[in-house]
């Protein structure tokens, strides 16, 4: 992954965009300048030849400074949507660019570091962090930038003509372009903070709230948490009015200098005119072209306030980014026979925690065929997870394959253990889709064996679009059981030696559910391992035997139920 | 409100007086612009062509001050109210959908993730309000702004009137034939941005599911190629937009142009005056520039159409009908509960989880079922809630005569589930949440009896500690403690209690059943769980299995 710096570096592809559109926004505000500028020239220029007579009035070219009213008109058009389409071009590339960058950081942070919290809700929050750090050059970076460039020319070009005027118009274009949005930010930043902070604790009451819904009508909590979304958002109305204040303010204040500051250039103006270095037709284009150059420094005091939203998601960004990766993982690769070896494992998720599993032993052979039962929350479903280094343990061993987890090369494991997570996730778009994601090298009949075994090729032969049948985001169109067999489906096409399913028939009825073990089962060559965290009793004849977590340790459950080997 | 368009309609009426104070308001602006500009004009002229200096002009100069300050004051007046309506539609509307989703309640809800719910509620709700602030100010200002510049530049020149009267109206329709075909192209290709646009988070969501397929890599590479597809579209529409407000903008500096050319060659002529001419080209701009700001808005429209049909959705969903029935007093105590040969089931044609289960529930009892997870536990469970209707069979509750106890018995129950919600607060607001009204007393007494209380004292700030996600941690024990203290705040006549120790290790566990076990005198004390500690204190035993309910005596206890 390259560094971001060089992404947005004037040499980069995005680089070259950022400076191209920046380019073109001043190009735009410059035609702008000289088309008020001419034009105001010309009126005068106009009127004065009027006044001096017909001789004066035959003789006063007009074709040439109208020809150049027209084409700072069109360049003036064709400039500003080139800056909007280069810029926009520009900024949904840095976004992408920087989604990308950070998506690379992540993926190799333990898993779920960032969505360990508040079940995802973490996770639309990074999303909209990244897209407010991609708009700040949009949204500041140009308007500044472009102002800076652009005051300079406008003062440059009146001081040309009255080096005074030029002194006036370049104070009032620092007191709007400098000290306004200084004083702006200075004021609100206070408020940005807290309404970021309020915004976050409202997010978190509306989710304890909503998924907390049946406990808070027993304990007839409503009116309570209704007045509790009151107070919040009573308290970030009122920062974000002071914010819409400071930005109006400021705004109206630009309109204030800007006419003032015309003011006091048209009395220089008017002072030349009499000491007898300006024409009369100059005097009303200079009062023009002041006012037309504080159009680059209106928006600026927004953009500051706006600079300081990015700032902060930047700084969040960062701070998830920043989460130490994984551990350096090993580089062997397990071999044969392909043997899962527990000893003595302690594992929690951190110091201050309850242990998951202490002095834990388990030993699964390859080719066996094993169910993993116990209560909720003892720890079945960390199993995959320690396999793969998600999560790492503190005390004992676990060798796979001869080899100890931690010392497993990253790339090894894929290949060989297929997991079907609990919350395993399907891919918005279609089936073909998911499958291909899975496993990008299967052919088509490949997809539509390992829909059989999951007992859902039936349901996609009848779908309209088939395997191109949409599933929704995150396959909402589908139920839930028809969602799990997908995910055990695409599990089932990487034919892994190793299978770890997370209650692979959750969801489904009793039918169903004994079609896909027996599927499943019968699918499976005689070596491969399979391994079924489970709580239905239904699924465990299906296989050998059973190990029950229970009080951090494994323990083997003599059964009666298990397949005659 | 089934339609995100209906929807909007009424959100403008929601808003009407503030955006009524700041249409005014803008007027009021408008008004002043015209008349600082005719100040301008003025100054401008005089200072070109009378030959006296600035000082001469210092009276109109002060006008102008006084215009612009008057001015600026009312344009920001005008947005604060704008920016007041936006705000105050959004939180109404945010705490209406909020009181809504509490009566639709967990039963309504159960189709809903509450995560979409919440961004709903968050990030859809705000998008409603740049339409109000900012869309609708302008679309009236639309109409105000260029028919009072048209009044206007009619006293004071011909041509120049008959060439703005022309060309203004030809823009909005020429601007609503370009506008109609780039909604068409933004229709069509809608879906597919929506989709381009939640990739990201699609990714992020499926990180886990990448990484064991061990695609973790090659996802970061997917990611960029996704959000080039997304920049792509999203152009493509923007293009669009872009282009019409090129068009526009061209439009409106041609009929600008044609101004200047005719005052131009009257200039020349000598057949008018620099003042009007000048003036009338510093108005003209204004002419066009609500249509500008109005276009410039208009996608407001269309998030808010998109947001709204999401609004309009979580408020079509039906309220529970117990919290609509008015509330009678219940008479009498509740001594037992029955449950008479109950059955039930989620699916219609489904098989019943629970069938034909009778059992009581006594006071001063602590009654324990069990039985492995899927057996029907949570079932059983919400049917004492009242969270499920049973498909036959009743509960009911008792009174000491046995007699079935008239009035909403269920009022009296606490529940404490698995995970209990423990919102953001300090100690005693996350016990006050049920009774808000109890004093530190009641709150202490409860603490007490749950055995909360030393730790509660141990904590920082004792009552008044910051806990729960963003304050001090508290262990898994704790938590459960905190929360079986609120529900006692309440002094609930039946407390029912789901795995109230799952995920503890034993010395919690331990200190938890026997918090259970001290709230029991004068309750009806119900608890599922799987764990030996709170089996040890049970005085009755349920086991439920197969969809049976069975008693189980005292001697099976330890196989349970």
């Amino acid at each position: 992954m390259r560094r971001l710096s060089s992404l947005v570096a004037p040499t980069g592809p995005v680089g070259r965009r950022m400076l191209g559109g920046l380019a073109l926004a001043c190009l735009a505000a410059l035609a702008n300048f000289g088309l008020l500028v001419l034009s105001g020239w010309l009126l005068a220029a106009a009127a004065a030849a009027g006044l001096a007579g017909s001789v004066a009035a035959h003789a006063f070219n007009m074709a040439l400074p109208a020809a150049g009213v027209r084409f700072l008109a069109t360049l003036r058009i064709l400039a500003r949507y080139g800056e909007r389409v280069v810029t926009h071009d520009a900024t949904l590339r840095l976004v992408g660019q920087f989604r990308a960058w950070s998506f690379g950081r992540l993926v190799r942070q333990p898993p779920a570091h960032l969505s360990r919290q508040r079940s995802g809700e973490q996770l639309f929050r990074f999303v909209s962090d990244t897209e407010r750090v991609g708009h700040a050059y949009l949204d500041v970076g140009v308007p500044f930038a472009a102002a800076a460039v652009c005051g300079l020319v406008y003062v440059c070009i009146i001081a040309a003509f009255v080096p005074s005027a030029g002194i006036v118009l370049a104070a009032g274009l620092l007191a709007c372009g400098v000290a306004l949005p200084l004083a702006a930010g200075h004021l609100s930043d206070r408020a940005t903070a807290r309404i970021a902070a309020h915004q976050d604790a409202m997010h978190g009451d509306l989710v304890d709230i909503l998924q907390g819904l049946d406990e808070i009508a027993f304990l007839g909590a409503g009116d309570a948490m209704c007045r509790r979304l009151d107070a919040r958002q009573t308290t970030i109305r009122q920062a974000r009015l002071r914010l819409a204040a400071i930005e109006g303010g400021a705004r109206a204040l630009v309109g204030v200098v800007a006419v003032l500051t015309a003011l006091g250039v048209l009395a220089c103006a008017s002072a030349a005119r009499h000491a007898g270095l300006l024409s009369a037709a100059c005097l009303p284009m200079l009062g023009l072209g002041a006012l037309a150059a504080f159009e680059s420094v209106a928006p600026l005091p927004a953009a500051r306030q706006t600079a300081r939203h990015a700032l902060l998601a930047g700084r969040r960004v960062r701070a998830a980014c920043a989460v130490p990766p994984l551990p350096a993982s090993g580089s062997l690769s397990p071999a044969a026979p392909l043997d899962l070896e527990v000893r003595d494992l302690g594992m929690r998720y951190a110091p201050d925690e309850d242990w998951v599993l202490r002095h834990a032993g388990l030993t699964i052979r390859q080719g066996e065929r094993v169910a993993l039962v116990g209560p909720s929350g003892a720890g079945k479903s960390t199993v995959a997870g320690l396999l793969f280094g998600f999560h790492g343990y503190q005390e004992g061993t676990i060798r796979f394959g001869g080899v100890e987890a931690r010392a497993l090369a990253p790339d090894a494991l894929p290949g060989l253990v297929g997991v079907m997570a609990q919350d395993a996730h399907l891919f918005q778009g279609s089936i073909r889709r998911n499958l291909a994601m899975a496993c990008p090298t299967a052919d088509e009949a490949a997809m539509w064996a390992a829909l059989e075994i999951a007992q859902l090729a039936t349901f996609v032969r009848e779908a309209s679009a088939g395997l191109d049948t949409l599933i929704g985001e995150a396959g909402l169109r589908l139920s839930g059981g028809q969602g799990r067999r997908l995910a055990l489906a695409c599990v089932v096409l990487r034919r892994p030696r190793w299978l770890i399913l997370d209650e692979p028939t959750e969801g489904l009825d009793a039918a169903t559910e004994q079609a896909v073990m027996a599927g499943l089962v019968a699918s499976l060559p005689h070596d491969a391992t399979l391994l079924c965290i489970t709580h239905r009793t239904a699924i465990l004849p299906f296989l050998d035997r059973t190990v029950e977590i229970a009080d951090r340790r494994f323990h083997e459950v003599a059964t009666s139920r298990g397949r005659p080997r | 409100m089934r339609t995100g368009d209906s929807g909007l309609t009424g959100l403008a009426s929601r808003a009407g007086r503030w955006l009524g104070v700041a249409v005014v308001l803008n007027g009021a602006a408008a008004a002043m612009l015209v008349l600082q500009l005719i100040v301008l004009a003025r100054i401008v002229a005089d200072l070109a062509f009378q030959s006296h200096g600035f000082g001469a002009e210092a009276g109109r100069a002060g006008w102008l001050a006084a215009l612009l300050a008057g001015r600026a004051l009312l344009v920001w007046l005008a947005d604060m109210a704008a920016a007041t309506a936006g705000m105050k539609v959004a939180t109404a509307l945010r705490a209406d959908v909020l009181a809504h989703l509490l009566r639709v309640g967990p039963l309504g809800m159960a189709g809903l993730g509450a995560g979409e719910a919440v961004t709903t509620l968050t990030d859809g709700i705000d998008a409603l309000e740049p339409y109000v602030a900012h869309y609708l100010p302008r679309a009236a200002m639309m109409a105000v702004m260029p028919l009072m510049i048209l009044a206007c530049v009619a006293g004071l020149d011909g041509w120049s009137f008959a060439i703005l009267a022309c060309t203004g109206p030809l823009i909005p329709l020429f601007m609503a034939l370009v506008g109609y075909r780039a909604q068409a192209i933004m229709d069509r290709q809608w879906t597919q941005l929506l989709l381009l646009g939640s990739s990201f988070l699609d990714f992020l969501q499926g990180m886990t599911t990448l990484r064991l397929f061990g695609h973790a890599r090659q996802a970061a590479a997917a990611v960029a190629c996704m959000a080039d597809d997304y920049r792509r579209t999203t152009l493509s529409v923007m293009r669009v937009a872009f282009l019409t407000s090129a068009a526009l903008e061209f439009f409106a500096s041609l009929s600008i142009a044609l101004v200047a050319v005719v005052f131009g060659a009257r200039l020349l002529a000598g057949h008018a005056d620099f003042r009007t001419a000048f003036l009338v080209l510093l108005l003209a701009p204004e002419y066009f520039m609500p249509l500008r700001a109005f276009s410039a808005s208009y996608h407001a429209r269309q998030n808010a159409t998109v947001a709204m049909r999401r609004v309009a959705a979580l408020l079509a969903l039906p309220e529970a009908p117990a919290a609509v029935a008015p509330a009678e007093p219940l008479r009498g105590a509740v001594a037992a509960i029955a449950c008479a040969d109950l059955s039930a089931g989620y699916d219609a044609g489904g098989a019943p989880v629970l069938e034909h289960a009778s059992c009581q529930f006594l006071r001063d009892e602590l009654t324990v079922v069990v039985g492995e997870s899927g057996a029907g536990k949570t079932t059983l469970m919400r049917l004492l809630l009242g969270l499920l209707a049973p498909s036959a069979g009743r509960v009911v509750a008792l009174d000491e005569g046995g007699q079935a106890v008239a009035g909403p018995w269920r009022d009296r129950i606490g529940w404490v589930p698995q995970r209990p919600c423990l919102p953001f607060g300090t100690v005693a607001d996350i016990l006050r949440l049920g009774a808000p009204d109890a004093d530190l007393a009641r709150l202490r007494a409860a603490a007490a009896q749950a055995d909360a209380l030393a730790f509660i004292e141990a904590l920082p700030q004792g009552f008044d500690t910051p806990v729960g996600e963003r304050g001090a941690r508290l262990s898994g024990g704790q938590a459960r403690r905190l929360a079986l203290t609120r529900a006692l705040v309440r002094d609930p006549a039946i407390l029912i209690l789901d795995e109230p120790t799952a995920d503890l290790d034993p010395e919690s566990e331990k200190r938890v059943a026997e918090a259970i076990r001290h709230a029991v005198p004068g309750r009806i004390v119900i608890v599922t769980t799987h764990r030996q500690a709170v089996i040890a204190q049970a005085d009755r035993l349920f086991s439920v299995a197969g969809g049976a309910l069975r008693p189980l005596s005292i001697s099976e206890r330890a196989a349970a």
